[in-house]
């Protein structure tokens, strides 16, 4: 007799699996939960689970002052921490209606252009890894690294450097290391363009990639979709161009975008801006001007205003009310993941699932699913499959191509090799 | 490039008195609209400029009402558009955007389940940032409170 609870296979499901990716994975800082229903190896429906770790900061800033939020704010995200207290401050600067001193603007300049560069070489790592091109990992990690020793030089702290405050900056960066900023600077520009080569030149990846997790124009703007995701659909949007803030509007620089809207192209347009910000951070350098840090801001007046940032992922928006106390009555904070995850239900139906990781990753959400993986049931009654192994199809997937491609199924060292 | 002065005369023109323009600088326009209007005043803006896209929305307690802010943007441009409703409590609604800009639906979710108010015509209501397991509070509203909620709850949920 059976004591099955499984329900009857429903008609013409028979394929129907349900597999759940998350909510927990050591890499990644935050949890996620994804919910793929899968017809065989194709994705039919994508669910997203986001309760896991609501912190309240919305609520917390409305009980501290306008001095304490920027620290606070550096807590929402350990990558993007400069993003959104100079989101705020720039909020809270348009409800002044003031622009901060130019010295202030460019050493906010300077720590956000960091952030961007050692943001996109965390996600060309992990992105070489979901593909099982594991030297892509250790090159772009490696070639990271520095880059955080000099955002320690500069502001104390790898991540959190606690310098940005409403109407300027806290304090000044520590100008004696700026020579070895420079030639660490020097030395990821060679190492940036190698990769970027190498990348550009390799058949197994655009033949892995191309076409692959595709997001048109229309869908970018009907899910509101930002930055180098929305970049590498052909989308010319980038705050610091559209609505500039700090120094960029005074430097050179270019909006670089890509027409395909694949995951190469996502991996393109973050490579290529990264030699972006290596030439901001060398003008930002040259020009750094004198004078005073902060406007000292003593009182902010009731109004409201609305600041937005061009974050590694893309626009970060801040809405700021104050009534006129020394807390603001209300501070809602967009990330751009927010809007980014959200378009996975138009990249990832139709998918295969071999596809589905490298899809996920392409948008640089703040992660924590990937890896950690567990079919819970199939949905339709049939054999329980446990799938821990999302990565390790999409590396399969990676090698068969390079396989009949002829090829090492890892990236090929250019003459002159890796540093 | 679209200033915010230009699209408020504009807005004016065709709704009149039922919208109410203010421009705070030539980038952020904030209009306020009666609730029954918002959809219509939604489909004006995209036919204005279709490049439009939803780029978050704000949602407060106001003591008698509540109030719901959706930011539009521009990719290419500076201004920001807020179209700003207010529902009446006891039962606050406001009308969804959701089935005309996918942007909207999981921030509407987002403002539902921290304030309760109800989207009307949304398509798939169910909570985004709150754990199934929290009671159904609304922890943005200005009544709540944290120090009885957790003598009530404890430290922990259980998920």
């Amino acid at each position: 007799m059976s004591t099955s609870t499984t329900e009857p296979r429903a008609a013409g499901a028979d394929d129907r699996s349900v597999v759940q990716i998350g909510p927990f994975h050591p890499l990644l800082e935050e949890p996620v939960g994804f919910e793929l229903t899968v017809e065989g190896e194709r994705v039919v429906a994508v669910d997203a689970r986001m309760d896991y770790i609501h912190k309240g900061i919305e609520r917390l800033a409305q009980q501290r002052t306008y001095d304490m939020i920027p620290i606070l704010l550096e807590r929402i995200c350990g990558i993007c921490s400069v993003t959104h207290s100079v989101c705020f401050c720039n909020a809270v600067e348009d409800l002044l209606g003031v622009e901060p001193p130019p010295r202030a603007r460019y050493i906010r300049t300077i720590i956000g252009e960091l952030e961007r560069v050692h943001s996109h070489l965390l996600w060309v790592g992990l992105a070489g890894h979901f593909i099982g091109y594991n030297t892509v990992f250790m090159w772009a990690w490696k070639y990271r690294e520095p880059v955080c020793d000099v955002f320690e030089m500069l502001t104390g702290h790898r991540q959190n450097s606690a310098i940005p405050l409403v109407g300027g900056v806290r304090r000044d960066l520590r100008v004696e290391y700026l020579p070895e900023a420079r030639r660490v600077l020097d030395e990821l520009d060679g190492q940036v363009r190698m990769l970027t080569e190498a990348v550009l030149d390799d058949p197994v990846l655009a033949a892995r990639l191309r076409g692959v997790g595709v997001l048109t124009p229309q869908q970018v703007v009907d899910y509101g979709v930002v930055g180098p995701t929305a970049r590498a659909s052909g989308v010319a949007t980038d705050v610091r161009r559209d609505d500039p803030y700090a120094a960029y509007g005074e430097l050179d620089w270019q909006v670089i975008t890509a027409p395909e809207g694949d995951v190469f192209a996502k991996a393109v347009v973050r490579l290529l801006e990264l030699a972006e910000s290596i030439k901001i951070l060398r003008q930002a350098f040259d020009r750094l001007p004198g004078g005073d840090l902060s406007l000292g801001i003593r009182h902010v007046p009731a109004g409201e205003g609305i600041g937005r940032y061009e974050a590694p992922r893309g626009e970060d928006v801040h809405y700021v009310r104050s009534n006129g106390t020394n807390m603001p009555e209300r501070l809602k904070v967009r990330a751009p993941s927010f809007t980014n995850i959200a378009s996975f239900q138009a990249s990832c139906i139709g998918a295969s699932i071999a596809d589905v990781t490298i899809t996920l990753a392409a948008c640089d959400p703040c992660y924590s699913c990937t890896e950690r993986t567990i079919v819970v049931r199939d949905a339709a009654g049939g054999e329980a499959r446990a799938v821990g192994d999302l990565i390790a199809r999409s590396q399969r997937e990676t090698r068969r191509i390079a396989a009949e491609l002829g090829r090492p199924a890892d990236l090929v060292l250019p003459a002159g090799g890796a540093r | 490039m679209t200033t915010a002065s230009e699209l408020a005369t504009e807005l004016q023109r065709i709704f009149g008195d039922a919208v109410d323009c203010v421009a705070r600088s030539p980038r952020r326009l904030y209009v306020g609209v009666p609730p029954e209007r918002l959809l219509e005043v939604f489909e004006q803006l995209r036919a204005w400029h279709p490049g439009f896209r939803l780029a978050t929305s704000t949602v407060l307690d106001l003591r008698e009402e509540i109030g719901v802010f959706h930011h539009f943007a521009i990719n290419g441009e500076s201004l920001v558009v807020t179209l700003k409703v207010m529902a009446r409590k006891p039962d606050p609604s406001v009308p969804s955007l959701a089935p005309r800009i996918p942007a909207a639906n999981w921030i509407e979710r987002e403002m539902h389940d921290l304030t309760g108010v109800r989207f009307v015509g949304h398509p798939d209501p169910r909570r985004l940032v709150k754990a199934a397991a929290f009671p159904d509070v609304h922890p943005l509203r200005r009544d709540f409170d944290p120090v009885a909620f957790k003598e009530e709850i404890g430290e922990h949920l259980d998920y």
